[in-house]
């Protein structure tokens, strides 16, 4: 008798392990956390550039302080970035991934016109400090390409894996996961490029 | 539009990379871009072919076959605008063959010798030309396809020269952003590399790049260290360790749990060993089946007391196999490092 219930409590156990990897509940735990790292690694690298940013912009007034207009722009342009709170949960708000996209979008935009005004001024382009700083906007910018491009393969790996049947059951009634939002590809081309830079 | 189809043919007469690639050979490809290049005018160039016949039901069907056939045909044979990342044969990978040999020879002995020490791994990428890429991307790619570095320390540097755009970029593994940062990649470029370079001379270029390189990592990582680390932290489980696991615990759950009811023992404890091994492929888990189930098989013998038998109703699953490479000794490889976009770019 005995015997009996430990051989169904063997069948059961092992039904439910293979149950469970079959519909993808680890994997779809491990890709939400893939995904989640990817994120931070963008923010980290977006919020690398913020800091450096501070610098450049004094900098360049040390030397081109009658270009208000451009220097007021990023340092606005900044202000704007980092005043949005991005948490993990950013990732389930479209509206707020949105935003954040679009800020930092500006935000690269107006460095971009600083670093073209910096082309007429000789004094400004061979300020050690400045090239310095450069060498390190540039290799951020890069940086944040790459953690852009790797955030963008986790979450349609992700995305895939909420999806698809019949994972995306598990997705649905056992884990609650939705799809998240990734960049758009019209971003991506603008920011894949780096800045020109020419020493 | 012909020079991205031109690809790496440095020198004349040679198959472009891009002819290897496509399938196309060089010339023609050159002569023809828009075949290669745009699906669309394949297929209304198959359809206007088709038009010519007189039936009008062969015409279409015909000109429908053919755009399908033409379209296929370009999709195969048109250049994804990706070089190709080349082969890692040594520490020095010269396609351009500028560096004389001697240089090259002390600098792989050079980077041989600080590997061996250090565990670092610093590659040298020269290339005839870019073929259209940004180097940032390419030498990412080339970074994380060669896997240059320890894995977990990501301790792999590449540098990487392109002739034909005269760009350099010094390509940092994540494990030694904190010492060979972006500024101080950027100092190499522009101190040591880029004067030399625009003097003409390239191989001392390379060689004071890969000497400053050396000497800024140096230190940052014992090989002893990365090493031993990695023995005590473990990578992955290995298949080996998934199949034991399995089946000891298969044997053990298998004995106990069937307890008086010996004949399900074997397959319970199978079942079970197949579970926990197949994590690590399902043919390991087969292995673990019938390795288990062997056993309980021959306990249940022991416990009966009965000889005989041995080979009825025993049936083993399709086992063996068991592909186990161990990094093979000579050649230099990548040991898994990976590389998120830091360093430094330059031109000369």
């Amino acid at each position: 008798m005995g015997s009996r219930i430990s051989i169904f409590a063997t069948l059961a156990i092992t039904v439910v392990f293979a149950g469970l990897s079959g519909c993808g509940y680890n994997d779809l735990q491990g890709l939400d956390e893939d995904t989640k790292a990817a994120w931070s690694e963008v923010v980290n690298q977006y919020q690398r550039r913020a800091d450096l940013i501070t610098n450049l912009v004094a900098t360049v007034k040390g030397y081109a302080a009658h270009e208000q207009e451009t220097l007021e722009g990023v340092v606005q342009a900044r202000a704007q970035a980092t005043g949005i709170q991005v948490t993990p949960d950013t990732l389930k708000d479209p509206a707020a991934f949105e935003q954040f996209q679009k800020a930092q979008a500006s935000l690269t935009t107006s460095l971009g016109r600083l670093i073209a005004i910096a082309e007429n001024y000789p004094n400004l382009k061979a300020d050690q400090n400045f090239r310095d700083l450069q060498s390190q906007l540039e290799g951020t910018e890069n940086r944040i390409a790459v953690a852009r491009k790797r955030y963008i393969e986790k979450v349609a790996e992700y995305n895939k894996g909420v999806r698809y049947f019949p994972t995306n059951l598990t997705a649905k009634f056992l884990l609650h996961l939705e799809e998240k939002p990734n960049f758009t590809v019209a971003d991506e081309k603008a920011v894949a490029k780096p800045p020109e830079v020419k020493f | 539009m012909a020079t991205p189809l031109k690809g790496y043919g440095g020198r004349d007469g040679e198959p472009s990379w891009d002819a290897r690639r496509g399938g196309l050979i060089g010339p023609s490809a050159q002569r023809n871009p828009t075949i290669v290049e745009d699906h669309r005018f394949c297929g209304f160039a198959g359809w206007l072919i088709g038009s010519r016949l007189k039936n009008r039901i062969r015409q279409q069907s015909v000109g429908f076959i053919l755009a399908c056939i033409l379209s296929l045909v370009s999709a195969l044979t048109s250049p994804s605008f990706a070089l190709d990342v080349p082969a890692l044969t040594g520490h020095i990978v010269d396609l351009a063959q500028v560096l004389p040999a001697d240089v090259a020879t002390s600098l792989t002995n050079d980077l041989e010798a600080h590997e061996t020490k250090t565990s670092n791994q610093v590659a040298v990428l020269i290339l005839p030309s870019l073929d259209g890429e940004p180097i940032e991307s390419f030498s990412h790619r080339v970074g994380t396809t060669w896997k240059l570095g320890q894995k977990g320390t990501d301790n792999g540097v590449l540098l990487l020269i392109a002739l034909r755009e005269r760009k350099v970029r010094i390509e940092v593994g994540y494990g030694l952003e904190g010492t060979l940062t972006d500024l101080r990649t950027a100092h190499i470029i522009r101190q040591e590399i880029v004067p030399r370079f625009r003097s003409g001379d390239l191989s001392g270029g390379i060689a004071a790049g890969v000497r400053a390189i050396l000497g800024t990592i140096e230190g940052t990582y014992q090989a002893e260290d990365v090493l031993s680390g990695h023995a005590r932290s473990g990578q992955e489980p290995t298949g080996l360790q998934f199949l034991i696991v399995g089946i000891v615990v298969g044997t053990l759950a298998g004995l106990i749990l069937s307890h008086g009811l010996q004949r399900t023992r074997a397959l319970l404890g199978g079942l079970l060993a197949f579970f926990v091994a197949q994590s690590a492929g399902v043919g390991l888990g087969l292995v673990a089946a019938g390795v288990t189930a062997l056993l309980l098989w021959l306990i249940l013998l022991a416990s009966r007391g009965q000889g005989g038998g041995w080979g009825e109703g025993f049936m083993m699953g399709p086992g063996g196999g068991f592909g186990g490479s161990f990094g093979g000794g000579g050649g230099f490889s990548g040991g898994g490092g990976d590389f998120g976009g830091g360093g430094a770019s330059g031109d000369w």
